[in-house]
């Protein structure tokens, strides 16, 4: 393929380089200045690790992370289960036609779907807190499990759940022995994603948690507006850190179901 | 006890419907439900004992204030703004990485998308270490001699601007280089086989064959820039309004629902307007640019 556009190829390859430039460029700086020792942030004064050690003490942080992590799990797990019996048995229903619902909840921005939710729990005077965040993040998984399970069962061949029902297995059976198994690599690929969703998502926690439930996303939010400290960039490189860990997992998953390699 | 059984009969042949039917509640509940709440709470009037009360349109008597329009224009235009600089910026590290790289793809498909998994609060937060007052930028200018005193950066619509291209480049990138990377590469040797100059290959060829992953990832960038919340409160100091802040200041901090409301459902119907004559639009450009033949 190297010869494809050969008059343009040098100056493609610059705006590439420019482009990642522009991309890593504030997370090199960021990075750089948890290691400053300095509590004025934006002079380099020396090589310390205090702050990682002043987030390793600070309460609220565990507590956020502690909230966020119980919300993201009970999410991917409710979103998963409700997803991937919609698209089981829901393709063997009168619903499979409503499937369409689902794809909803990525065109509308964030900020309806908080204001929404937020005046759904007050007229149903639901206390903000845990309970309201799992329904929002797990609402939000759903619009993301939906769409990526329904296109991965329709990928599959068709005649083996049918072969399956034919040969005498329930619908269960099937459910159990054949869907399952085939989907697992698109379950957790999805898992993943919502759970990264839920995490990050920081505007519809801002609007329904009440002052019960602070997730991480928010307590960053806090931190930053009451000025910065290097304790953010410090949290900033673990979660940057972990987030990759993520897109490793993510990709791979992907890479070995599309046949790539690595 | 014969009803029983037939009941239960029944219940075994309708049980696809009921283990399908929980998200459906749910998707219900949590998102149409909701919608048409803000809805119907935009025409409810307004009175002090907060029970149910009549319907009215006095609330959207509020759409005379021009302040109003002035946001959601400002929006507008940021939001189109910043999804054609991405499309712009995503569109050669698409094709680059879709048609350029062999050996090194993975790794920066990973470089690509690691953002996106990252928290934006992060995102957003490193570029105050470039453009604070005395922030990468500035210290850069000042030690070359360019400036002699601070620029000041933040807290203007341009961080707003540039903040929300880094956020959403991702979102642009991605479905362009999944439409790229599958079209079939045998039309560019092709084309440039038959004589056509490399320009003429990537107008009339490479470009309108990628164009439904532009479109897709216009709108993936111009509807969440359009409510963001998050860039403006933070990069512009909240100091210029934009529509994700303003129906936050509704909601949250003026406790006013029932205007928050009107806002929310007018912004959102305008945002679906523009967005459907937005679509036409690109439509008709990529007709007029590549011509006949699409």
């Amino acid at each position: 393929m190297e010869k494809t556009i050969p008059a343009t190829s040098k100056a493609l390859v610059v705006s590439v380089a420019l482009i990642y430039f522009f991309l890593y460029l504030p997370i090199f700086v960021v990075i750089l200045f948890s290691f400053n020792n300095a509590n004025y942030p934006y002079v380099w004064s020396g090589f310390t690790l205090k702050w990682y050690q002043e987030l390793w003490y600070s309460v609220e942080v565990w507590d956020a992370l502690q909230n966020s992590l119980i919300i993201a799990s009970s999410s991917v797990i409710l979103s998963l289960t409700m997803g991937v019996l919609v698209v089981w048995y829901g393709s063997q229903s009168i619903l499979s036609r409503f499937v369409g619902m689902f794809y909803g909840t990525l065109a509308a921005p964030e900020v309806v779907l908080a204001v929404g939710l937020l005046t759904l729990f007050a007229t149903l005077t639901v206390e903000l807190g845990f309970i309201s965040l799992i329904a929002a993040h797990t609402l939000l998984g759903l619009g993301y499990v939906v769409p990526m399970v329904h296109a991965a069962f329709h990928g599959l061949n068709k005649s083996l759940a049918e072969a399956s029902l034919d040969l005498g297995a329930t619908r269960h059976q099937t459910f159990f022995k054949i869907i399952l198994p085939l989907l697992r690599p698109t379950l957790f690929a999805a898992g993943l994603l919502v759970f990264i969703v839920s995490l990050d998502d920081f505007l519809i926690s801002f609007f329904c948690s009440g002052s019960s439930a602070q997730t991480l996303p928010m307590y960053i939010f806090s931190m930053i507006r009451s000025g910065s400290t290097p304790v953010v960039n410090a949290l900033s490189t673990i979660m940057l850190l972990v987030s990759s860990l993520f897109v490793l997992s993510f990709s791979f998953l992907h890479v070995r179901r599309l046949g790539w390699r690595l | 006890m014969n009803i029983l059984i037939r009941m239960r009969k029944a219940f075994a042949q309708e049980m696809p419907f009921f283990m399908a039917l929980p998200a459906f509640v749910w998707q219900m509940l949590f998102l149409y439900i909701p919608l048409i709440c803000v809805v119907a709470l935009s025409f409810l009037h307004i009175n002090q004992q907060f029970s149910l009360s009549s319907l009215t349109l006095s609330n959207y008597g509020m759409l005379h204030n021009p302040l109003l329009w002035a946001v959601i224009g400002r929006s507008l235009l940021l939001a189109f703004c910043a999804a054609c600089t991405c499309a712009l910026f995503a569109y050669p590290v698409a094709y680059y990485i879709a048609l350029h790289t062999n050996r090194f793809k993975n790794i920066c498909i990973f470089f690509l998308i690691l953002p996106f998994w990252t928290n934006m609060l992060v995102q957003v937060y490193a570029w105050f270490f470039v453009l604070e007052k005395n922030g990468l930028i500035n210290t850069l200018l000042l030690n070359m001699g360019f400036i002699t005193e601070p620029i000041r950066f933040l807290n203007t619509a341009g961080a707003v601007y540039i903040v929300m291209v880094y956020c959403y480049l991702p979102f642009m990138a991605m479905p362009i280089y999944s439409i790229l990377d599958r079209f079939d590469k045998r039309l560019i040797e092709a084309s440039l086989d038959l004589g056509a100059t490399p320009w003429r290959t990537f107008l009339h060829i490479t470009l309108p064959l990628s164009y439904s992953g532009i479109r897709t990832g216009f709108f993936l960038v111009f509807v969440p820039a359009f409510g963001e919340f998050v860039i403006p409160v933070l990069m512009g100091g909240g100091k210029k309004m934009f529509v994700g802040s303003l129906i936050s200041y509704y909601f949250l901090a003026a406790l006013d629902t029932h205007r928050g409301a009107v806002f929310t459902v007018i912004s959102a119907l305008i945002l679906l307007i523009v967005s459907l004559m937005l679509n036409k639009f690109l439509k008709w450009l990529i007709n007029v640019f590549v011509g006949k033949g699409y």
